[in-house]
């Protein structure tokens, strides 16, 4: 088997790994972040601290934990439930530090125009607060995702077999010259992975952008 | 002393300018067709005109700032042709013979006022920090901004940072000062703390050439009024002549717009 | 109670790995920041060969993950015959990526500076290294300073990766404590802590820095 096709073996699972994380921190994070530009102090402090420490301790760490220090009566974590889970958690912290900064950043008269035209406090977060805040944190969603993918690989560290522990198995069959192949490969195709997501959400802000302000 | 004499430590050499046939574009977009000026030696050029005639890109052309596609620019015994490649000594007599003020004063902000005086002094010209700093303090006090020396131009008003702009144009002894429309981004009171300071300069004899919509200080500080509409000179002359029998249509629409507002 | 004692037991050992780790992290942010400056300078470089050049470093340190990055200075060079001890493949590969990374930031900020500086500076005859070392790095890096101590944050949590080419630092000491004595969950929660009492204190300066610039734009 050649190194390409080798990699490739990891695409299924690095593609799982990164979808399923993320498609857990856009739901999860929308909670978190309505906690975090809550009126209520307590409230407030306790999502900033959980974000702030979620996003303080290295994914691998986060991984190791759930892999290795999780024993509830006879249940485990299987390598792939650990890196999901763990991979969402993260997911979920930095999505909603994102989606609060776009919450925020949306100007104040936007929220008096729409008290002042007697919305409904839910009408106005959704009809007129958050369309305008998605627009402006699409791009960042976007570069999260590509990181998000790039951290999948981080999951080889506790035996899930993407696309770098592939690489890896394919190297150490090899010791010679060829053995290198595979990591140029699996770098490559990373980059090329997060080049439609840099194009999708370039034409996803265009679209926002007219469905705003057409 | 005069503010020349303070910038020059002696006399400047009067220097004119003279430019030819200088013509720009940005793609199929004329910005400036075809336009020669003859400035003399120790006078003021006003040069007005509506928006979009292409006053500033011209002024900017006059010390390369926007690189005209062609044409001649004579200044101080230097022959230079912007549509040709240019070495760094001529670029850099040019530059060092013409000093310029734009409108947004573009004040370094991270140097304290005097800084913003004596840096370019070492840089350029080579001076000693000391003789820079004395330099820069001199004119600092003659513009009437001694006190705000060690200020940084985010804590001085507009027109303080224009009238500092002004002492570090100076501070390199040019003979030869552009200001591109250094009033507009002011009050109309404070601007005219700018213009006295201009106004003495006029009167120092140093050469000038003014973009600006001051109709007043136009007719009153300059020799010449030049008038530029459609990327052209329209119309050039005796200031007070142009502004009460002006010979253009164009000139004469807008200056009825100008002086009715 | 228990976990007290034993967490009092397993600290010097994991906090000779965490030296290790700061270690590690030092020497790529003080080798990235000054790579980062010329690769923001050669991506906007008019000479094509320079810029495509410093795009590629740029766009490989940050496109590929840090850690196939790792495994290709330490797994996959040897097999040229380039060969390094663990530590040196992961400043290596750390500071490629703090580069990558704080390259981009420098050259936002860079960018941030106003036209107008760059044209005084031409209409006073300002040299180009004199125009950009003392008019446009000083104003642009003032702006980069929160993103740079980001990347510092990031680099840092980084070093963790190091653990998967054995190299000594706090993840590699936990996992050797750990398989010891099987009590992961107390040797990891405690590693977790180790990296968030040194990231969390660390993003908050960075928050307020930001808050401030933001102020005194």
């Amino acid at each position: 088997m050649d190194a390409f096709s080798a990699v490739l073996q990891g695409l299924p699972m690095t593609l799982l790994l990164t979808v399923s994380a993320f498609v857990i921190g856009i739901v999860g994070a929308v909670p978190l972040a309505v906690g975090l530009s809550s009126p209520n102090a307590v409230l407030r402090l306790v999502c900033r601290l959980f974000v702030d420490l979620v996003r303080g301790v290295p994914i691998i760490v986060w991984l190791f934990l759930l892999k290795f220090g999780i024993q509830i009566g006879t249940f485990k974590f299987n390598p792939v439930g650990a890196a999901i889970v763990g991979l969402g958690v993260v997911s979920i912290a930095y999505l909603a530090e994102i989606y609060r900064g776009g919450l925020e950043s949306v100007p104040r008269g936007q929220n008096e125009a729409a008290d002042a035209l007697g919305l409904a406090r839910s009408t106005t977060f959704y009809r007129v607060l958050v369309p305008q805040a998605f627009r402006i944190v699409s791009p960042s969603i976007a570069t999260y995702l590509t990181g998000l993918l790039k951290d999948s690989s981080i999951a080889s560290t506790i035996i899930v077999a993407e696309m770098v522990f592939q690489s890896q198995s394919f190297a150490r069959q090899h010791p010679t010259v060829e053995g290198i192949l595979p990591y140029v490969l699996v770098g490559i195709l990373y980059i090329v992975l997060s080049l439609p997501v840099a194009y999708l959400s370039r034409s996803l802000d265009a679209r926002m952008r007219k469905a705003v302000y057409a | 002393m005069t503010l020349s004499e303070i910038a020059n430590g002696k006399l400047a050499p009067r220097t004119g300018i003279k430019l030819e046939n200088i013509s720009k574009s940005y793609g199929n977009h004329v910005v400036i067709d075809d336009v020669s000026l003859d400035v003399e030696p120790g006078t003021v050029t006003a040069l007005i005109g509506p928006s979009g005639a292409g006053k500033s890109t011209f002024l900017r052309c006059i010390n390369l700032l926007e690189r005209p596609d062609s044409g001649t620019i004579r200044v101080a015994g230097h022959t230079i042709e912007p549509g040709k490649v240019i070495n760094a000594k001529d670029l850099a007599a040019l530059r060092s013979t013409v000093g310029m003020v734009f409108q947004s004063f573009n004040l370094f902000p991270h140097m304290s006022a005097l800084k913003n005086i004596s840096f370019p002094q070492q840089k350029v010209l080579g001076r000693s920090k000391e003789e820079a700093d004395e330099r820069a303090l001199q004119l600092l006090e003659r513009v009437g901004l001694k006190d705000k020396a060690n200020q940084h131009p985010g804590r001085c008003s507009g027109g303080q940072q224009q009238r500092i702009a002004i002492a570090r144009a100076l501070a390199l002894d040019p003979s030869i000062m552009l200001f591109d429309e250094p009033t507009s981004a002011l009050d109309p009171e404070v601007g005219l703390e700018v213009l006295a300071v201009m106004r003495e300069l006029a009167d120092d004899g140093m050469t000038m050439i003014v973009v600006t919509h001051e109709m007043q200080f136009a007719r009153d500080v300059s020799d010449t009024l030049v008038v530029m509409a459609d990327c052209k000179i329209i119309e050039q002359g005796d200031p007070k002549a142009i502004m009460s029998d002006p010979q253009e249509a164009r000139t004469r629409r807008f200056l009825r717009a100008v002086l009715e507002r | 109670m228990n976990w007290l004692i034993e967490w009092a037991a397993y600290l010097p050992q994991l906090m000779s790995g965490l030296g290790v780790s700061l270690m590690i992290a030092g020497v790529s942010i003080l080798a990235g920041y000054p790579l980062g400056l010329v690769l923001s300078v050669m991506v906007g470089a008019k000479n094509l060969a320079v810029r495509t050049l410093g795009l590629a470093v740029v766009e490989i340190g940050r496109g590929a993950p840090a850690l196939v990055i790792l495994y290709l200075f330490y797994y996959g060079l040897p097999k040229f015959g380039i060969a390094f001890e663990s530590i040196t493949a992961a400043c290596l590969a750390l500071s490629w990526n703090a580069a990558a990374y704080s390259s981009e930031i420098m050259r936002a900020g860079l960018q941030s500076v106003a036209r107008g500086q760059h044209e005084a500076s031409a209409a006073l005859g300002l040299s180009w290294s004199h125009t950009f070392f003392r008019v446009i790095m000083p104003q642009g890096m003032r702006s980069a300073i929160p993103g740079l101590m980001g990347v510092a944050i990031q680099m840092f949590q980084g070093t963790s990766l190091a653990y998967a080419i054995a190299v000594p630092e706090l993840m590699k000491s936990a996992y050797n404590i750990g398989s010891q004595d099987f009590n992961y969950l107390q040797i990891f929660t405690l590693a977790g802590i180790c990296y968030a009492a040194i990231s969390m204190p660390a993003t908050w300066i960075t928050v307020y820095f930001e808050k401030r610039m933001a102020r005194h734009a």
